[in-house]
């Protein structure tokens, strides 16, 4: 194990990374990863790009399980059980470890259906059961207020930070464990992305959550501990507090301190 | 001459070319049309509509025909159109790059340029021949293939654009693949697949040779699958080729007919593509 010396003893490990290497065809893209994602806390990934964060973001779903030359090797630990197996079943896994991507993504539906779509699958409700349940996935996204009047319109309508947050909703609609968070404000405006950040700091009262970022300022103002990644290995992992001021490695300090990256 | 006077010059020469060239192709079109409207709607009259087509000298009009196009083209659209949909979904969504996926695309290459006569003598020596008459059936069967390279290629084309990030953003609530492809990539190429299914409703609706070695003709009312019927391109073709000329008038007439089918059809394609592009 690699850095969790500075971790309180009440934390839980909700997926544990062992060992994990990931292969995109014979380039090796992470190596040797190994940490922990907290219950209940939001952990970021940071370094340049190309560094595998993202990458190790998408085996924590197996999403690379839709590109045939994509193959990863160790163990990820969720809630004891090892979802690298291939015996999982990767879409009750994908239901239980959510993603919100970079670019917005709604479907080509209502806004209503864009979250009722997914609830569906999982669950048989009646018609005010899921009314309640999608309105409840967008307050809970804080995007109730702006839609309520337009709920049979098309999602594509809204705006780019209405339409990230409506992804986040259709997310937690679903009820998952675990979220996923990749680079979700790098296509938003200020406002938009202090409302998805102040949105992190209330679903983590109930969720995991991980989220890959470019700004540092987000990884500290969001996150409660921090994975700084480098050319696919895990250089530093540790609470967000100690390893923006006082990092272990140099590779981290020049990174955060933009020597470079 | 300086050097931007050179390039002017040659800029305004090539316009000039293009111009022209556009216009020339362009005009052929139009005379096309207007020769085609001119003479066909001469003949237009009720009769056309509610009457068979006649024998030389008497009155009648292309109703067995335009009901003959009508059931062929309908058939043959509702066996190929899913074949082609179920088959593109398949090279865009499961097949992509494999050996097997290339190899049907490579074949469908082939058969959407193919002449559509061969495809009338295919099935002449597989349906007709084996069963020792013309029918309508196999006239259905010679456009359905017709139809099946068209929306295959016009399938794959849109599901592929469908970007790969709502896949993935579908994927990563849990569905299953088919889910994915029915309820998110569907709906999203959907403008694009109806508009693929309409473009191949106008092909196959204006084909002759695949039905004069299938359906041949019928000079009477006839809804039976399994004798020759008649068709608005078989009847053009023979009327047209007659010396009579109220069988040239009525040619003329179907000719147009069938213009403006394909025409509306077009129309209605380029709508649903605007609403692609629009929404």
């Amino acid at each position: 194990m690699n850095v969790t010396s500075s971790a309180t003893p009440e934390l839980a490990a909700k997926i544990s990374v062992r060992g994990l290497n990931f292969f995109y065809g014979e380039n090796r893209a992470l190596k040797n990863v190994n940490l922990d994602l907290h219950a209940n806390k939001v952990t970021s990934f940071i370094g340049p790009s190309g560094c595998g964060k993202s990458t190790l973001l998408r085996v924590l779903n197996r999403m690379y399980d839709l590109y045939p030359k994509q193959r990863a090797e160790g163990q990820i630990v969720l809630d004891g059980e090892n979802i690298l197996d291939p015996r999982v079943d990767v879409n009750i896994l994908r239901s239980r470890v959510g993603m919100v991507f970079q670019k917005p993504t709604p479907f080509p539906m209502s806004i209503y259906e864009n979250i009722a779509f997914g609830i569906r699958l999982y669950e048989k409700l009646s018609t005010s059961e899921l009314d309640g349940r999608v309105e409840e996935a967008l307050r809970g996204a804080a995007l109730w207020e702006e839609v309520k009047d337009k709920l049979h319109t098309s999602g594509l309508g809204l705006s780019g930070g209405q339409q990230q947050r409506l992804c986040i909703a259709r997310s937690v609609a679903v009820q998952p464990e675990v979220i996923l968070f990749d680079e979700p404000c790098s296509a938003l405006d200020p406002i938009s992305t202090a409302k998805v950040e102040e949105l992190i700091d209330e679903l983590v009262t109930r969720y995991t959550i991980a989220i890959v970022t470019h700004n540092m300022q987000q990884a500290v103002r969001v996150s409660d501990f921090t994975a700084f990644m480098y050319l696919g290995e895990l250089v530093e992992f540790g609470e967000t507090d100690a390893v923006f001021t006082a990092p272990k490695e140099k590779r981290t300090q020049d990174y955060i301190t933009g020597r470079f990256g | 001459m300086s050097l931007y006077t050179v390039r002017r010059t040659v800029n305004d020469v090539a316009m000039g070319l293009c111009t022209a060239a556009a216009v020339f192709g362009l005009s052929w079109l139009v005379m096309i049309l207007g020769a085609l409207v001119f003479e066909g709607a001469k003949g237009l009259s009720l009769a056309v509509f509610t009457q068979n087509t006649p024998a030389p000298g008497s009155a009648g009009g292309l109703l067995n025909a335009m009901a003959g196009s009508l059931l062929m083209t309908t058939i043959g659209v509702a066996v190929g159109a899913p074949l082609g949909l179920l088959a593109g979904t398949y090279l865009a969504e499961y097949g992509q790059d494999s050996k097997l996926a290339t190899t049907i695309r490579f074949i469908n290459d082939i058969l959407l340029s193919a002449p559509s006569i061969v495809i009338g003598l295919f099935v002449y020596t597989a349906v007709v021949a084996q069963v020792g008459h013309f029918s309508a059936i196999s006239g259905a069967i010679a456009l359905s293939i017709l139809v099946i390279p068209v929306v295959l290629r016009t399938t794959e084309d849109m599901l592929r654009l469908v970007p790969g990030s709502l896949r993935e953003a579908a994927t990563a609530l849990g569905l299953p693949r088919s889910f994915v492809i029915r309820h998110v990539a569907y709906r999203a190429a959907k403008a694009g697949l109806v508009t693929g299914v309409l473009l191949a409703i106008a092909r196959v609706s204006g084909e002759t040779a695949p039905l004069l070695f299938t359906a041949l003709n019928n000079q009477f009312w006839s809804l039976d699958l399994n004798a020759p019927m008649a068709s608005l391109p078989a009847v053009i073709f023979q009327f047209a080729l007659s010396p009579y000329k109220d069988w040239q008038q009525l040619a003329w007439t179907g000719a147009l007919l069938v213009t403006v089918t394909v025409l509306l059809l077009s129309i209605v394609a380029r709508a649903f593509g605007a609403q692609r592009t629009g929404k």
